[in-house]
């Protein structure tokens, strides 16, 4: 079974006259890296909120449909349970460092399960170290950048080792260098921890590189999901505005040239590789 | 400002620093009922520059100057609302012996603030917040009292950024009367709720994602421990304690104006 499923789930917040996402229809395989993206508004932070359980329990509101997650129906299982399964990253950095101490942030979700000393001591040591800020570890969370900020939060939830990490724009307030070697950390956890990723993000120049997989919602549907280089292709995302990276925009301005690269390339590494290869093909 | 700046804990390092809150809380009780205790300026004098080694061992001499001056506005009130009340409603005392209770009075309230600031001063808001949890106090109200600590600087930077935004839209905070000066403060007042609100919501689920609530014998990466240096510093505390319970009863102590029309 994938890893998070959702059928036909439907979900209007308390008060509001119509639903903010409406009959998603999804299945998530474990170990996938998932870009989701679309328009503001278009409801990808509630849709994550879903995978938490953070709705229904802590919004409530009307839910339809069933969402599972690591083979808990999320309706029936309280927030604090599925953390263990998900962990959610949220966009401001801030607001979601709670402790004085960078060590005793990273700690705070473990105290909370009541893991005896030695193991979230160990935890916390190894979640320091693979996001690269254990010398920060007594430091207070305000007093750093952030980007580092944006290090203890995900750090505080790989300490919980869940299997599954929402990151809902982790890179927003954040400039475009550390915004990269977040992302690159991210692909690091998904690469050699096998954490199935799904991220929010708008700026697909920096993040189509990673995914496995786009979704692109649009006013609570989604209404393309797929492998990045087929999705960039597609029509129907420059009709709801997703703004394509630069180098899917060079693959087509080269098309409309009749020059063909040999694929849709996702960095400008690749980028330049391809079309070198046509250069040297036209010169043989 | 100057006088919280006195009260913030700064991560240094000391030997006062390194000593058990619950010690150092029982010291400052100590102080407290010994300047209760005694209602004499000499006696009183002595308790407040008693305290000099700690604060120069505690790294605080600065901090010290600043809170003294900070509090100097305070103590003057101190100061006049006794000379006035006990002159006037005190009876036959001469001028003098007022001044010198007025001062003794004065003095009192320094030393409370000094006690304070020193625990304050010494004591990271975790070990405080941890010391509280291990006495018993329920863990929701530590974490609320260190998540308020890790709040105020934010807080305080974003008002400061409203105030310049609305600075910037042409608002006077420092025109008109008394009550139309007030009011100013109403459109830095509202945005500032209304972020604070939003931001909690934002904590609150931030906790909940990390598992708040899971367990009801929640652990704790640290634990506090009392060392030997802790415990000798509880019973030095009790013995001058003793000790000033045993002057205060059975030894006379002149007063100042005594002193002078001896001599
Ligand atoms: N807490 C809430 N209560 C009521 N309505 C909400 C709440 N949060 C979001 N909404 C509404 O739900 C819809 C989807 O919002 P959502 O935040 O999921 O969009 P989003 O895709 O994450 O947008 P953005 O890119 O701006 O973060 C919007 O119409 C929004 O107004
Ligand atoms: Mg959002």
């Amino acid at each position: 079974m994938a890893v998070i499923e959702a059928r036909n789930l439907t979900y209007s917040y308390p008060f509001a006259d119509k639903p903010a996402i409406e009959d998603i229809n999804l299945a998530i395989e474990r170990g996938e890296f998932v870009l989701l993206t679309g328009p503001s508004g278009c409801g990808k932070t509630t849709l994550c909120r879903c995978f938490n359980g953070l709705i229904p329990h802590f919004y409530g509101g009307k839910l339809e449909g069933e969402v599972w997650v690591a083979g808990l129906k999320t309706d029936e299982h309280p927030i604090h349970e599925l953390a263990k399964h998900v962990g959610l990253v949220f966009q401001n950095p801030e607001n979601q460092l709670f402790a004085l101490t960078v060590e005793k942030d990273v700690a705070f979700g473990l105290e909370n399960l009541g893991l005896p000393r030695d193991e979230i001591r160990r935890r916390v040591d190894w979640a320091l170290k693979v996001t690269g800020i254990y010398d920060l570890k007594d430091r207070a969370p305000f007093e750093l950048s952030g980007g580092q900020q944006q290090r203890v939060a995900i750090a505080s939830i790989l300490a919980m080792q869940p299997e599954i990490m929402v990151l809902d724009e982790p890179t927003s307030f954040l400039d475009p260098l550390s915004a990269r070697s977040i992302l690159e950390t991210i692909y690091q956890l998904n690469r050699e921890l096998g954490i199935t990723i799904i991220l929010i993000e708008h700026r697909l120049d920096l993040a189509a590189r990673y995914a496995d997989r786009i979704i692109v919602m649009d006013r609570g549907h989604i209404i393309l999901d797929g492998e990045p280089r087929k999705i960039f292709l597609d029509d129907r995302i420059k009709l709801v505005g997703v703004g394509l990276p630069k180098v899917v925009r060079l693959y087509l301005a080269l098309r409309d040239d009749n020059v063909n690269l040999k694929r849709v390339p996702l960095s400008p590494e690749e980028a330049s590789r391809l079309i070198a290869e046509v250069l040297n093909s036209d010169r043989s | 400002m100057s006088i919280f700046e006195g009260l913030r804990f700064k991560t240094i390092s000391s030997p006062i620093h390194r000593i058990d809150p619950r010690a150092k809380f029982i010291y400052v009780c100590v102080l407290f009922a010994i300047a209760v205790l005694f209602s004499q300026l000499i006696p009183l004098l002595i308790l407040f520059f008693s305290q000099m080694p700690l604060i120069i061992i505690a790294k605080l001499k600065r901090e010290w100057l600043r809170l003294m001056r900070g509090s100097m506005f305070f103590a003057a009130i101190i100061f006049i609302a006794n000379m006035v009340s006990l002159y006037f409603y005190g009876g036959t005392q001469s001028l003098a012996a007022v001044v010198e209770h007025s001062l003794a009075m004065t003095t009192r309230f320094l030393i409370l603030v000094e006690s304070f600031s020193i625990f304050f001063a010494t004591t990271s808001p975790d070990m405080l917040s941890l010391s509280l949890e291990q006495i018993g106090v329920p863990y929701e109200f530590c974490f609320a009292f260190t998540t308020a600590i890790r709040f105020v600087p934010v807080l305080a930077e974003e008002a400061q950024t409203i105030m310049d935004a609305q600075k910037a839209r042409g608002l006077e905070l420092e025109r008109g009367n008394f009550i139309k000066r007030v009011k100013n403060y109403i459109p830095i007042l509202i945005p500032l709720i209304v972020s604070a609100i939003r931001r909690s919501m934002e904590l609150a689920e931030a906790m909940e994602s990390r598992a708040w609530g899971a367990s009801k014998k929640r652990t704790s990466l640290y634990s506090l421990k009392m060392k030997t240096k802790d415990y000798i510093f509880i019973v030095a505390s009790i013995i001058v304690l003793l000790v000033s319970i045993y002057v205060r009863f059975f030894i006379s102590i002149p007063s100042v104006t005594e002193l002078m029309h001896l001599g």
